[in-house]
């Protein structure tokens, strides 16, 4: 143990905790900002967590980008703002974005297509395939 | 079991390129790839993909970066996390094992995201004891933590990024991962000089580099790894590289690929940026 660095107590744990606890859930769930921070800074991140969520769910369901075209962004902040991303990732997050546009009338009908593998792998996949069956 | 290619004693990795899924082919046939880096949270080491095992075969060494460990949270590390990286290690023959500096859930919420720590004498006393336990779990893997890329400070912050790395890099022995483009994203955001941080770290304990590109956003700059490395992220490579021959550099691309050739001329402009010296 450096000289410099004390012991990690369960009081020190249990500080640790709420001070992040309080910031993530001003970041992710609609939470007041803990006092001191930079809350133009906060929000800043705020909007950036869900620039990432957004451009992870519009990867994985290109369908849902499509369809919304240029009110995709709009719709996913306004999905995503205050509702912290679920347990499951961000399959997860695509799945309840679906289902909450379809809940507005946003989408209809089936909204879980399967997820394609990227175009490179496929081809991979299919010159491996070719490859096999040759040797 | 040591390989010879990778084993603790290799000291040099080279230029390198984060493996990703959707390039794999790409990334075999890129020339002058030394090394690869992998998302550990997007394998499992019992069935590795083919792509890199191609690139094992080959002697190209691997390295896990995790993204999920939150070694800067209030929780001791997950053991279940820790076993998973050590198994991608040991699976992949692995010199080392990278994680970041920051806390990525708290309260029951996941920040899907890398968030800073408060750099404070209290918080450091929980890092440390949360390396160890990684160091531990790791079972002899290397560990190197990473600086990440802020949006916020905390009020009650202590210390720079910088100084608390290097009392972490003192207290447990970690390797560093330098992010130059998080330095400059720093910079950009938070007024906090590179080139101050690159004084300030322990230089002698680096692992390897990453490098990035990102977005300018109304004056913030977003490092989304999405882009070509602007010249001043290469600025600060050759900065680094003024101060100590990195034993890897690695450029981070994660979405909106471009063609084999503009990878391949990133591989070169970062080559470029570390020869200025």
């Amino acid at each position: 143990m450096s000289p410099s660095v004390s012991e990690a107590g369960p009081d020190v744990r249990a500080e640790l905790a709420r001070a992040q606890a309080e910031l993530l859930a001003a970041l992710v769930a609609g939470g007041q900002a803990p006092p001191g921070f930079d809350e133009e800074r906060l929000r800043i991140q705020e909007s950036s967590l869900i620039a990432k969520r957004r451009g992870a769910v519009a990867r994985l369901r290109p369908d849902l980008v499509r369809t919304l075209g240029g009110e995709f962004a709009a719709e996913f902040t306004a999905y995503a703002r205050g509702r912290p991303k679920p347990p499951g990732g961000s399959r997860a997050d695509a799945h309840d974005f679906a289902e909450a546009l379809r809940a507005a009338g946003r989408v209809s009908g089936q909204t879980a297509p399967p997820p394609a593998p990227g175009r490179r792998s496929r081809v991979r996949t299919f010159w491996r395939a070719v490859w096999g069956y040759l040797h | 079991m040591t390989d010879p290619l990778t084993g603790p004693a290799a000291a040099s990795l080279g230029v390198g390129i984060g493996w990703r899924p959707e390039i794999d082919l790409t990334v075999e046939r890129l020339p002058g790839v030394d090394f690869v880096e992998v998302v550990a949270e997007n394998i499992r080491p019992d069935r590795l993909p083919e792509s890199l095992r191609v690139l094992r075969a080959r002697g190209v060494p691997v390295i896990p970066h995790g993204v999920g460990l939150g070694v800067g949270g209030a929780e001791p590390p997950d053991p279940d996390r820790l076993a998973h990286l050590a198994a991608c290690a040991e699976a992949l023959g692995s010199p080392l094992v990278s994680e970041h500096l920051a806390f990525v859930r708290a309260g029951g919420l996941e920040a899907g995201h890398l968030l800073p720590v408060p750099r404070t004498r209290r918080a450091l006393a929980v890092v440390t004891e949360n390396v160890r336990r990684a160091q531990d779990a790791l079972d002899g893997v290397p560990l190197a933590l990473e600086n990440v890329a802020a949006l916020f400070g905390w009020p009650e912050d202590e210390m720079t990024e910088a100084e608390f790395l290097g009392e972490l890099v003192a207290a447990t022995g970690v390797k560093l991962l330098v992010d130059v483009a998080n330095l400059y994203t720093n910079q950009v955001n938070l007024g906090l000089r590179a080139v101050d941080a690159l004084d300030v770290l322990p230089l002698s304990e680096l692992a390897y580099v990453h490098v990035a590109g990102g977005h300018s956003h109304g004056g913030v700059w977003h490092d989304t790894h999405t882009a070509r490395v602007p010249d001043d992220v290469l600025d600060v490579l050759a900065e680094l590289c003024a101060r100590v021959d990195p034993p890897g550099v690695l450029l981070e691309w994660d979405a909106d690929y471009p063609s084999d050739e503009a990878l391949e001329a990133e591989l070169g402009r970062i080559r470029g940026a570390m020869a200025r010296v």
